[in-house]
């Protein structure tokens, strides 16, 4: 995947140098092993400090409408997932297509950082992609693994690696993934009697701080003021009392409904390692069995949440 | 959705309701209300979403 | 100075018999990371644990605390009227807390503890708590540890200095509290002092060799005006998606937000943690936010900690360098690299 770099740096500067964008939202290396960090780059001298590896699990669609020019486009490389959350910002009318330059990159996952971290007793202190090969060192000992071993569970389950939306492609598309059981995470909770998923949510979120890196990490998650911010009303505590923790978390996770692309940013951000797509993959699992829908594959068509159809599978209004 | 996903927590489907009430239907509303209000009586073994500020 | 010496077979016999005088703290792993807790009768500290997600600054100053309490059932006579809660002021320890984290306490004692104000919450808690604090022999990839006052086997703030010997602890026994600790728990074998104190000089020098360093040297010099009014601060906000996670893992940041909850006649007054990086933080009831922008609020949190502290307090910077919020922030800004490009920086 490290091999599309050097197309994208040339997309980059051309489009900088040629003025058609004002500036590129891409990844550069971060400042310690296994880190990536969004950046603007708006000088083609810049461009070389961009980077994509799998590290890069952020999703730079949440960066997009911050920086959008009162004229003229900017540039966002994007992912399978961050191209399908470009799809619902237009969707949504946060973002017009022609304000955007995309720059589509194939993926073939973002690793999962605990996990490797998990491998080592001690602190790692360099990591080295080669292809599926990732090399990772600490002063212990060095360790070779493949990358697919690592990958990130909304990875591992992804069926869009692909951008669905793109002005040029930074590589050939990679081959898309087909999956017996798409949902075999959320089977597993909803096999469980009501008092044990009552626990599972419990012990999820037992150690939330409530710096709300999910939600700020999170391409949905862009109202002015968020419902946990509001203090006329005020809707929930800002303390730990557990009854505010799961009201933020279960709100948080229906304001995805049918809006969420499972790009796992909120778990990629969660200082905590709280597995919080445990709530949004449910809604996921129902907004394609109910409606036939996944997020972000389709411009024209309206979000199952934002319609009301005669033929509607619910039959929840009394 | 909802209701699945409050399910799926392990809260009680029964806790949320939704119904279609024109401002004229007085005593459908009022029969309405009273139906949850028992629904969720009858489920108040477990306050999981009560606070507790005794502790 | 004292220097004894513990077999680590009796550890945890000696911690075990400590938990009669005091509540314990220490490292303790889930899945979801390390953090210092108070510990169950039957758990026992993880003391090789790498750096704690979380900072100890909870024990003294709790992310939620129940501050005040009124009843509002009019028929009592001192109905609505706010009362202390009970404080829990029983002594307690924290075991192999890191010496970044002690000298992180002194810090937020400039705030909860000084002339003019004296927190009674966070004091009492202090007061009852000893600190029993452990070298850290092999810094991590984040730790700056040296450059903030601070390093690997530093003193400050701490009633035992503790180094790991593979087989056993030597410990540094540094005030009375410590010494009072060591004896709850029957440790009392003394080791020579010189030859201890050599021992930690070798470790401390082995670990500092690890540890970058970072420039704070000029920080002092600049002047407030041109710090804050410098062009980095759009690429060093960029980005960041403004969540709390660098303010709520430090373990200098001492910032709350009061709250009142009712429920039925009950009245209840806490205190939160909170953090700069939440455009609530500053909002006025006006509907004014005045730090309403995503690059003033980064821009606060690192000129309250590398420039409005350093001249307030004249104790260096507001950092201990334990490298936390590098290491938790989910788009890596990292403070060792922005401090130097405020230490270095020149107006034009």
């Amino acid at each position: 995947m490290d091999t599309c770099i050097e197309k994208i740096r040339t997309i980059c500067a051309d489009l900088l140098a040629k003025g058609k964008v004002q500036k590129v939202i891409g990844f550069a290396e971060g400042s310690i092993p296994m880190a990536s960090r969004p950046i603007a780059v708006t000088s083609k001298e810049d461009v070389a400090k961009l980077v994509f590896n799998a590290t890069c699990g952020l999703n730079l669609a949440n960066y997009v409408s911050d920086v959008l020019p009162k004229e003229g486009k900017i540039a966002v490389t994007a992912k399978g997932c961050d191209s399908r959350n470009l799809v619902t910002h237009m969707v949504e009318n946060q973002v017009s297509r022609d304000q955007l330059y995309i720059i589509g990159v194939p993926c073939t996952g973002m690793v999962d950082k605990r996990k490797i971290a998990a491998l080592f007793e001690d602190e790692i202190t360099d990591f080295i992609e080669d292809g599926d090969t990732l090399t990772i060192v600490s002063p212990q000992k060095k360790e070779k693994v493949s990358k697919k071993d690592v990958l990130r569970h909304n990875c591992r389950v992804c069926t869009h690696r692909n951008p669905v939306v793109f002005d040029v492609m930074a590589a050939e598309p990679v081959e898309e993934q087909s999956l017996d059981q798409p949902f075999a995470d959320v089977d597993h909770i909803a096999a469980m009697d009501p008092a044990a998923r009552w626990a599972h949510f419990q012990e999820l979120t037992k150690n939330c701080i409530r710096c709300y890196a999910c939600r700020n990490a999170c391409p949905l998650c862009y109202c002015p003021t968020c419902f946990v911010d509001e203090s006329s009303p005020q809707w929930v505590g800002k303390g730990q009392d557990k009854t505010d923790i799961n009201t933020f978390h279960f709100l948080r996770a229906f304001h995805c409904a049918g809006r969420c692309t499972d790009c796992g940013a909120c778990v990629e951000a969660c200082p905590m390692g709280i597995n919080v797509r445990d709530f949004t993959r449910k809604l996921n699992k129902d907004a394609l069995e109910l409606f036939g829908w996944e997020a972000g594959l389709d411009m024209e068509k309206r979000p199952p949440l934002d319609v009301y159809s005669p033929d509607d599978p619910n039959d929840f209004i009394k | 959705m909802m209701g699945n996903l409050l399910e799926h927590m392990g809260v009680e489907r029964d806790r949320l309701h939704f119904s279609w009430i024109s401002s004229a239907e007085a005593t459908k509303f009022v029969d309405v209300v009273k139906e949850i209000s028992d629904k969720v009586r009858a489920l108040d073994t477990d306050k999981k979403f009560a606070k507790d500020y005794t502790k | 100075m004292n220097f004894i010496t513990i077999d680590k077979k009796d550890w945890t016999t000696g911690i075990d018999k400590s938990r009669e005088t005091y509540q314990v703290f220490g490292p303790v792993q889930d899945e979801n990371g390390c953090q210092i807790k108070p510990l169950a009768p039957d758990v026992h500290p993880l003391m090789d644990a790498g750096v704690t997600v979380m900072s100890p600054k909870s024990v003294l100053f709790p992310q939620t605390q129940k501050m005040l309490t009124a009843t509002l059932d009019a028929s009592i006579e001192d109905h609505h009227v706010m009362k202390p809660v009970k404080k829990d002021d029983t002594p307690r320890v924290v075991l192999g807390i890191r010496p970044y984290d002690a000298r992180a306490i002194l810090l937020v004692k400039l705030n909860f503890d000084n002339p003019d104000y004296q927190d009674p919450y966070w004091c009492e808690a202090y007061a009852a708590t000893t600190f029993v604090g452990l070298g850290v022999n092999h810094p991590g990839p984040c730790d700056f540890s040296t450059s903030t006052g601070c390093g690997p086997f530093s003193e400050e703030g701490l009633d035992v200095l503790m180094a790991d010997l593979d087989d056993r602890y030597l410990a540094k026994i540094l005030t009375e509290k410590g010494e009072t600790w060591a004896g709850a728990c029957g440790f009392d074998t003394r080791a020579d002092a010189a030859e201890s104190q050599s021992l930690f000089d070798i470790l401390r020098k082995e670990a500092e060799k690890n540890i970058t360093s970072v420039d704070t040297d000029q920080l002092s010099e600049k002047s407030i005006l041109d710090l804050y009014e410098a062009p980095f601060w759009d690429d060093v906000a960029f980005s960041c998606i403004n969540c709390g996670t660098c303010t709520f893992v430090c373990p200098t940041c001492w910032c709350f937000d009061i709250q009142d909850e009712t429920k039925h006649k009950t009245a209840v007054r806490f205190r939160n943690w909170d953090t700069c990086m939440s455009p609530l933080f500053t909002h006025h009831a006006s509907g004014h936010n005045p730090r309403g922008s995503k690059v003033q609020r980064v821009r606060q949190r690192f000129m309250h900690k590398l420039k409005y502290f350093v001249d307030k307090y004249d104790q260096g910077i507001m950092c201990v360098g334990c490298g936390r919020c590098v290491a938790s922030c989910p788009v890596n800004i990292d403070i060792r690299e922005v401090c130097t490009i405020m230490n270095n920086y020149e107006s034009k």
